[in-house]
């Protein structure tokens, strides 16, 4: 049992270890979507059409993009700094904005101090606070079509569970919405055309089930071992201080003691259970009014 | 005169129209009747009257037939109003997570700790959810749904709830209701079947007494604890970090105050205005459907289901194990996590057939491991399906 408890631990740990390995992670702030040629496109404020960047908030928490920088340009990562205080740059969990490359910053916070090239490769980055931490990157290649956008196909989701990159032209333009839409739970769909019958979800929780619970009865067998082999220690110890000393071996055994107290819970409960109600009238003397005793006006000393 | 007296019979016109008498339905008197009913047991028969009383009285609340055109911002749907305020814990989910501090800091793993080996039948015992949950795919449920009614199998309430508030928010009165019944019905429920699979020789099996746990072990406990569940379904974060937590509380030693807090006062309050919500949240319109009915059969199954699977599973563990170390398979019912009414019900069915033969202190050990098998289950469920 002793062998067979150290090699589970070794091939359950084991795993574990691995599966902490770097996996590629998307960003908390995506660049969602871009349109380097807008023609016939999403028109702003203004009544003008130009190239835009949009970005969405990968996390389930609201997070502020004031203060945050957004460049074309490798050597210039503080080019736009989003200017702080707009409540408008708080974005709600899983939203998006848009933020207009006409280079007319003037114009408002979602207005950009630069514009997309059409005739050439695109570079956008989003950098933090700090001007120096990335937050994300996108290239969009050369020899954009018009109105033709370049983004993921999923919102937020920049690398799949390969870590390959999924930026790709989309089908549609979806300027300031949801690249796919969402009309349905998608894994609860999975889980109804692909598990009808409910085995593979049966086979892979009692799995982790199980594998959750080995894992701490193996863990407390060998922490269970220790102590006992502690307490055998210091026991030995104590009886080479104390020799002569007999040590004690009347101890009740603790389902004895149990049982001992759930029979004298049913036996109070039962003497409880049923009492005749009788209302009397008994005189009481009370040498002090409970009213303005000292004793409801102070708080009991804290036990440790 | 004449236009005084159209006036006074005008308001009380209105007036019999909001009164609950005008706006009564048939649904609404079936769940007062309910409502009495489970008042009725809690009160005369002390089945789990902690919570049936406050859930049977949420149900007279809950069914109290009034005016909704009247915008009167009472009801427990009604944006804005006293009851959809404290109906957000249930369907926010956030009740469940104090519900399992409080928990944390009142039960005592030592049974577990100190025979380890009964881990596994707490997680046996939650086949009796994925075995529930299959049935009600079949019945053409949606995975969703049948996770959520799978949970009942789990017989923990607030797990129940809280994955039902997250993954069918629809069915969450049926399940909470149907979950909390028959944590109730346990002295029914489960007895039959622990005669039926036992042999008498198996049922006679005498367990041997367990060890005593030092204070660190008890420490250790729940950070390991923690670390090991967490990681691994870390969906299940906030009913494992707070079952651990209040465990800590309790076995630290320093914070005496806190664990008394948590398991007293703190969980005293979160059970009244969860059991009164759950209650109020069946309202007739809603809770009197066809679904309603299928999911009360289904946890009856799913109970029924995980307490076979218990015992049948520490009937074949007992194949592995040397004559001494065998556990009497009249535990293997504990491994649901209704602490600690299955426990006490392997004692009883035990002491029936040898009244020296005391199982309670061993059926702790699958029945606490129940809470947390049954808290992975839905954090697992959580991950898979929300």
């Amino acid at each position: 049992m002793k062998k067979l408890s150290k090699h589970l631990a070794f091939f359950l740990i084991l795993p574990l270890c691995i599966a902490c390995s770097s996996r590629v992670q998307n960003p908390r702030f995506v660049i969602n979507e871009v349109l380097v040629i807008n023609e016939q496109n999403y028109v702003d404020d203004y009544g003008q059409r130009s190239g835009w960047i949009e970005i969405f908030n990968n996390t389930a928490k609201t997070q502020d993009l004031g203060g945050l920088f957004l460049t074309n340009d490798r050597s210039n990562p503080r080019k736009y700094p989003i200017p702080k205080g707009d409540v408008l740059t708080k974005l709600a969990p899983h939203q998006h904005v848009l933020f207009w490359a006409n280079n007319k910053p003037y114009q408002g916070t979602f207005y950009i101090s630069f514009e997309l090239n059409p005739d050439a490769e695109n570079y956008i980055a989003l950098y933090d606070e700090s001007g120096t931490k990335l937050i994300d990157e996108v290239t969009i290649p050369k020899g954009q079509l018009p109105d033709v956008s370049w983004g993921y196909k999923t919102d937020g989701v920049k690398f799949n569970r390969e870590g390959a990159n999924m930026l790709a032209v989309l089908e549609k333009v979806t300027p300031s919405t949801n690249n796919y839409t969402l009309d349905k739970n998608e894994k609860v769909e999975r889980f109804k055309h692909q598990d009808k019958f409910g085995a593979s979800m049966t086979i892979t929780s009692m799995l982790v089930v199980f594998l959750a619970l080995v894992l701490l009865y193996i863990v407390f067998k060998l922490v269970g071992k220790g102590s006992v082999g502690l307490n055998k220690r210091k026991k030995e110890k104590d009886t080479t201080v104390t020799e002569g000393v007999k040590p004690e071996t009347n101890e009740i055994p603790g389902e004895v003691l149990s049982a001992i107290f759930m029979a004298l819970h049913e036996e109070q409960s039962d003497v409880h259970d049923f009492e005749h109600t009788i209302l009397t009238f008994n005189k009481i003397n009370r040498n002090y009014s409970p009213w303005s005793s000292k004793i409801y006006g102070l708080r009991q000393t804290p036990r440790k | 005169m004449g236009n005084f007296i159209d006036f006074l019979i005008d308001n009380l016109t209105t007036f019999f129209n909001n009164t609950g008498f005008a706006n009564v339905e048939s649904g609404h008197v079936i769940m007062i009747l309910f409502g009495i009913l489970f008042i009725f047991l809690a009160i005369r028969y002390e089945f789990e009257p902690l919570l049936l009383v406050p859930i049977g009285f949420g149900i007279l609340v809950g069914n109290i037939p009034f005016d909704l055109s009247a915008n009167l911002e009472i009801g427990v749907y009604e944006e804005g109003s006293v009851l959809n305020i404290l109906y957000q814990g249930v369907e926010k989910g956030w009740y469940p997570p104090l519900i399992f501090l409080g928990i944390g800091a009142m039960t005592d793993f030592s049974a577990l700790i100190a025979n380890p080996k009964l881990i596994l039948v707490g997680a046996a015992c939650q086949f009796g959810i994925f075995g529930a949950y299959i049935i009600a795919l079949q019945l053409g449920f949606e995975p969703n749904e049948a996770a959520s009614i799978g949970i009942i199998g789990g017989a923990d309430g607030p797990t129940a709830i809280f994955l039902t508030s997250k993954l069918a928010p629809h069915l969450l009165g049926a399940v909470a209701i149907s979950a909390y019944s028959y944590m109730a019905l346990i002295p029914i429920l489960q007895p039959p079947f622990m005669r039926l699979l036992t042999t008498k020789k198996e049922k006679l099996i005498r367990m041997k007494s367990a060890r005593v746990v030092s204070q660190s072990e008890k420490i250790i406990f729940p950070v390991v604890g923690l670390l090991m569940t967490a990681f691994l379904v870390p969906s299940g974060l906030p009913l494992l970090g707070m079952l651990f937590f209040g465990n800590l509380l309790k076995e630290s030693g320093v914070t005496r105050r806190l664990a008394e807090t948590a398991r007293g006062p703190m969980v005293d309050i979160v059970t009244i205005l969860l059991g009164l919500m759950v209650g109020v949240s069946t309202q007739a319109t809603t809770f009197l459907t066809a679904a309603s009915v299928k999911i009360f059969l289904l946890g009856a199954l799913a109970f029924s289901i995980a307490t076979c699977a218990g015992v049948l599973f520490v009937k074949f563990f007992n194949l592995f194990l040397k004559e001494g170390n065998k556990i009497n398979p009249l535990i293997g019912n504990a491994g649901v996590s209704a602490v600690p009414g299955s426990a006490r019900m392997s004692q009883i069915v035990g002491l029936e057939y040898d009244s020296t033969n005391h199982l309670l202190m061993h059926a702790m050990g699958p029945n606490v491991a129940g809470v947390i098998g049954s808290a992975v289950a839905a954090g697992l469920m959580l991950g898979f399906l929300y």
